[in-house]
């Protein structure tokens, strides 16, 4: 029986290896088993114990039939010929394994029907409200930072950045098809369902970035729709929203002055940016185009809006999140803590590449079902044809959205 | 009692036309293509499900290899997102619709009326409809791929997603036809099957006698008379939305999507249930045989057969859990989802204590029951997991749950119907597969599933979501993906050697199975086996039994071979010859062949396209339509001269040695 404990110690390792692989947070930022937040704190809380039954029901099942084929083998043919005892069933053991997981599940069943009370606790008026608009295939966030019930203050996608330590009450919508908003870190995930709007309550325990991605099957991008949620320390945080409300400024530069107008003429039939006039008004003076833009109410089914561009510079992604902004390399962060604002870190670290080939041909770098221009029903956005020079000139313009 | 005068008295062969229609003269043929497109032989068309189910399962096996080469590594760039979404989608529908459902309608068209001792179904043309009718969908579904691309929207088909404005290609449109119409083929199966049970048992075959596998395909096809017709319901709204401009599904004109929802998967559900009860069936009938015991327990078996069949329909929503019914509603199909645990956990249990103080034999057939047990355990308690709703909401949408119905429905469903193939072989095709070929498949198919889902566990709780063409690096997924994707090509091996297996045992068709040493002269009997299809010759004869044996006990034929002696020792009591029909009957009445379910068949894909693409094709198909159904109403159910043979009027065979008179043979269809 010298075979049997080096088998044993093989389980064990790979079992350790399984354990292993499965538990580096690091290597897995999207994982479902390392909550930084009480609401996934509460779901881990309830599971892992379940995991622990149906650990310990594996192993009994599993080594039952073990046992059983082993022990109660047929040595042979011959063997197989003796009859064993014809027992037709046993009604007090049937009945005992009937009543016994009934048992263990009515347990758990208490267990989980209380945390699913407790999970759909409205969360307290002083919460961040925020509401989400899934479409295909990014998310907006819109905060209702004055607490007046109007999600206007801060429109802006991609990132959602929240305070630290605060419950974040989530008004999640659709503006196409069903998405799902999930950051695992966080909370569980809830459907984003066109003509609905469904509640999720998140709170960040720690500053830091929580990744997740859209969850419910919608379309060409569905694995492209990802989610990126930014805690900062409760100061950061309102200095990050009050950056947010500065009105938008026309920029000074000549090459961004041609972005502006290049903007203007090309990109405002979807995007917006929040306080902008148009250039040909020669600024500030034009109370028409001054109008607040209003995304329609209805659900039309189609996407026709696109991300709001106020202060892009301040987000760290683009693209439904797909590219990110900003190169993060070791000389880019070498530049101080916040690189990403300075005009060093902009100029040397901002991720030139992809936003040139995103503008120069967007649909060559996610799938999209733009059209061959900007359409009603296109979705997502279509090659505009701009030239060199007006990439340059955008570009310059974008840059200085911060 | 005269055998050839059935209870219509059509008179006799003389006095009616063979050709009712003045079209075609009615098929006679017993060989060649002719005579299988239009036979209405339960045996027969079992097996053109079979096949059919085969030929499909290569088509959605390949489009499941496409899927691991594409995730093997991140940024995969085999396939575009956009064919990504057409193959997922199609693998799921294939698997589901065209592979595991008809995987086990092949069993129980073959082997319920063997079972409960009928020589037919109690509607052989209607059968016959079915198949075709199943044949037709997977075609129409499948010529979407020929026809500018498969559905895009995923099998759960979500609206709006599934709208015109999302998906303008004719993908989901085919996806819609070829499921309506394979529903037609459940709806009308089920039908028969029901109404073949619960009326033409063997003398003496009271319920309760029945064997498991009947008693499970009868649950099943309870499952499939009440859950297609949801399903066909919501896919009506679909086709009217994306073919005629209705608005069911039209959020901006006040449509809720979750309707759909709740539809699909009220559907859904029981459909899950539809997939694994006739597996269920296959190993409580293949581990008694292997155990040299009864089933333990057949009372519990049966009832949480019916347990799992009632309750199937209260969990529906367990499906949504993340989409925002609210807490009462999460709540409740959390409950009931655990609860459904119960009777499924007393089936483990029980198969486990049927082996238990038994002597086993561990061969093919064998070897895949266990497998079942043990895999669809595994499946079993990850889905208890996500009845725990909160856990459900980080799990759903997931790999984790991918891992989860694989387990089910490969580990449990598909292994069950191999072990099933290996057992019931040589009883369909009079020749056995090499069962060690059959134990080393095993080998490699147990290892190459956990390979492929195994990981996905790990993948679903590391957070990366289903229906995803591409994922990226540094989330942890790479190692675990390319594990999966080595185990899917293993499972391809063994599925090849498992055709390798049928090929060369084919040729070898003349070696006979061992059985306790001796070869034997008939393959009547090969696993010393225990209800009534192994009391007939293999392959079973066209007319099924000489005479319909009367059944006095559950197991009826392992107990005409066994009993007590007087020191109440159990011992053989009779040689298997002895109690084994011959199949060499004569004059027995069957129902006669007909073109006729083919033609009505045949007009429904017409009707199918004129819907996508020219309404004139629905003419044309429609009338084609009448035409079979006037043939088929004009058409007697079977020729009054028709036998299974050319000798009609003969004297009715000898009563066989179990003492039944010839009394009981009779007219194998009812009514048609």
């Amino acid at each position: 029986m010298t075979r049997r404990p080096r088998l044993l110690k093989l389980t064990a390792l790979l079992f350790g290896l399984a354990v292993v692989a499965t538990s580096c947070a690091d290597d897995a930022p999207q994982t479902t088993l390392k909550p930084k937040g009480p609401k996934a704190d509460t779901i881990n809380d309830l599971i892992n114990p379940i995991f622990g039954i149906a650990a310990v029901v594996f192993v009994l099942i599993m080594g039952g039939a073990l046992y059983v084929a082993y022990r109660f083998r047929a040595k042979d043919d011959t063997d197989f010929d003796d009859f064993p005892e014809q027992v037709h069933g046993n009604f007090t053991l049937e009945i005992g394994w009937t009543i016994l997981p009934a048992l263990i599940l009515l347990i758990v069943g208490v267990f989980t029907v209380v945390t699913v009370f407790d999970l759909a606790k409205k969360p307290p008026p002083e919460a961040l409200q925020v509401e989400i608009i899934g479409q295909q295939w990014w998310w907006e966030y819109r905060y209702d930072i004055d607490g007046d019930g109007t999600y206007e203050e801060i429109i802006t996608a991609n990132d959602l950045v929240i305070p630290e330590d605060r419950e974040i009450s989530l008004h999640i919508k659709s503006r196409d098809v069903i998405h799902s908003w999930w950051a695992p870190a966080l909370n569980g995930k809830r459907d984003a369902v066109p003509g609905r709007t469904h509640p999720l309550t998140i709170q960040a325990d720690r500053p830091g970035e929580y990744i997740g991605q859209c969850t419910e099957f919608c379309g060409l991008s569905h694995a492209e729709m990802r989610i990126k949620v930014v805690a900062l320390t409760k100061d950061e945080f309102d200095g990050w929203a009050q950056t947010q409300q500065v009105p938008f400024e026309n920029p000074t530069d000549e090459r961004a002055q041609a972005g502006w107008s290049a903007f203007a003429g090309q990109c405002t039939s979807c995007h917006r940016i929040t306080g902008m006039t148009d250039p040909a008004s020669g600024g500030d003076d034009l109370a028409s185009a001054d109008a607040p833009f209003e995304y329609p109410e209805a659900l039309d089914q189609v996407s026709g809006a696109a991300p709001n561009l106020t202060k892009f510079m301040s987000r760290s992604t683009f693209a439904g999140a797909k590219f990110d902004l900003r190169k993060d390399t070791p000389e880019c962060r070498a530049l101080g803590e916040n690189w990403a604002y300075t005009e060093e870190g902009l100029e040397r670290c901002l991720n030139r590449t992809d936003l040139e080939a995103w503008l120069r041909n967007p649909p060559a770098e996610k799938a999209m079902a733009a059209g061959e221009a900007a359409a009603p029903d296109s979705r997502g956005m279509p090659n505009l044809n701009l030239s060199e020079d007006q990439i340059d000139d955008l570009v310059a313009f974008l840059i200085t959205l911060k | 009692m005269s055998t050839t005068d059935g209870p219509l008295a059509l008179g006799t062969g003389g006095a009616l036309t063979t050709r009712p229609m003045g079209v075609f003269a009615r098929p006679g043929e017993a060989k060649g293509w002719r005579s299988w497109v239009t036979t209405v032989d339960h045996k027969r068309i079992g097996i053109m499900y079979g096949a059919a189910a085969l030929f499909f399962f290569l088509i959605g096996g390949i489009e499941a290899l496409l899927i691991r080469l594409q995730l093997a590594a991140p940024d995969g760039k085999l396939l575009s997102a956009d064919l990504y979404n057409q193959v997922f989608t199609m693998h799921g529908t294939t698997m589901i619709f065209l592979v595991v459902m008809p995987i086990g309608a092949a069993f129980m068209n073959y082997l319920m009326p063997l079972q409960i001792g009928a020589r037919d179904v109690a509607f052989p043309r209607l059968n016959a409809f079915s198949f075709w009718c199943f044949l037709g969908g997977g075609i129409v579904l499948n010529s979407s791929w020929l026809l500018g691309g498969g559905a895009d929207g995923g099998w759960f088909m979500y609206a709006p997603n599934s709208g015109v404005i999302f998906s303008p290609t004719h993908g989901i449109d085919f996806w819609n036809m070829g499921l309506l119409i394979t529903g037609i083929a459940s709806l009308v199966g089920a039908i028969n099957l029901i109404t073949t049970v619960l009326n033409m048992r063997a003398p003496g075959m009271t319920l309760m006698k029945m064997p498991v596998f009947t008693w499970m395909s009868l649950v099943t096809q309870f499952l499939l008379l009440f859950a297609i017709p949801v399903l066909t319901a919501a896919q009506f709204l679909l086709m009217f939305d994306r073919l005629f401009d209705a608005r069911f599904f039209d959020v901006s004109a006040g449509a809720d999507p979750l309707l759909w929802e709740h539809l699909f998967w009220i559907f859904g559900h029981p459909e899950v249930y539809i997939m694994i009860l006739p597996a269920f069936g296959v190993i409580s009938e293949i581990i008694p045989v292997f155990a040299r015991k009864p089933i333990f327990g057949y009372p519990f078996m049966v009832f949480s057969g019916i347990a799992i069949g009632f309750m199937g329909w209260g969990v529906w929503a367990h499906h949504m859990f993340a989409s925002g019914i609210g807490p009462i509603s999460v709540a409740a199909f959390s409950v009931s989802t655990m609860f459904i645990a119960v009777p499924t956990g007393v089936k483990i249990l029980n198969w486990l204590a049927t082996m238990w103080g038994g002597k086993l034999r561990f061969s093919a057939p064998m070897m895949y029951s266990i497998g079942l047990v043990t895999m669809f355990t595994i499946g079993g308690l990850s889905g208890v997991t996500h009845a725990v709703s909160p856990a459900d909401t980080q799990q759903t949408d997931t790999y984790y749950i991918v891992a989860h119905f694989h387990y089910v429905l490969f580990g449990g469903a598909l292994f069950g119907f191999i072990g099933g193939w290996y057992f019931w072989w040589p009883k369909v095709f009079g020749y056995a597969l090499n069962d060690r070929a059959g134990k080393i498949n095993f080998w490699i198919l147990l290892v190459g599933f956990n390979l492929t889902f195994g990981p996905m566990h790990i993948l679903g709780l590391q957070g990366m979501p289903r229906r995803v063409y591409t994922y990226r690096d540094g989330y942890g997924f790479n190692l675990w993906n390319l594990v999966s994707t080595i185990g899917a090509f293993l499972i391809a091996v063994s599925f090849l050697y498992f055709f390798w297996n049928i090929y060369s045992s084919r040729r070898q068709a003349r070696a006979l199975v061992k059985v306790k040493g001796q070869r034997l002269t008939t393959l009547g009997d090969p696993w010393d086996g225990r209800s009534l299809e192994w009391m007939v010759p293999s392959p079973t004869p066209v007319h099924n039994f000489d005479v319909i044996p009367t059944v006095t006990v559950l197991d009826e034929f392992w107990h005409r071979k066994y009993g007590e002696d007087e020191n109440g020792r159990l011992v053989r009591i009779a040689a298997t010859e002895e109690v084994s029909q011959k199949g060499d009957a004569l004059g027995v009445h069957l129902p006669s062949p007909s073109y006729w379910p083919l033609v009505l068949a045949f007009g429904l894909p017409w009707i199918a396209y004129g819907l996508i693409y020219n309404l004139w094709f629905c003419v044309f198909g429609g009338l084609i339509v009448v035409a079979g159904m006037y043939g088929w109403v004009m058409e007697p159910s079977s020729e009054p001269g028709d036998h299974h043979d050319d000798h009609p009027h003969t004297e009715p065979h000898p009563s066989d040695a179990s003492g039944e008179t010839a009394a009981t043979t009779e007219e194998a269809a009812l009514v048609d």
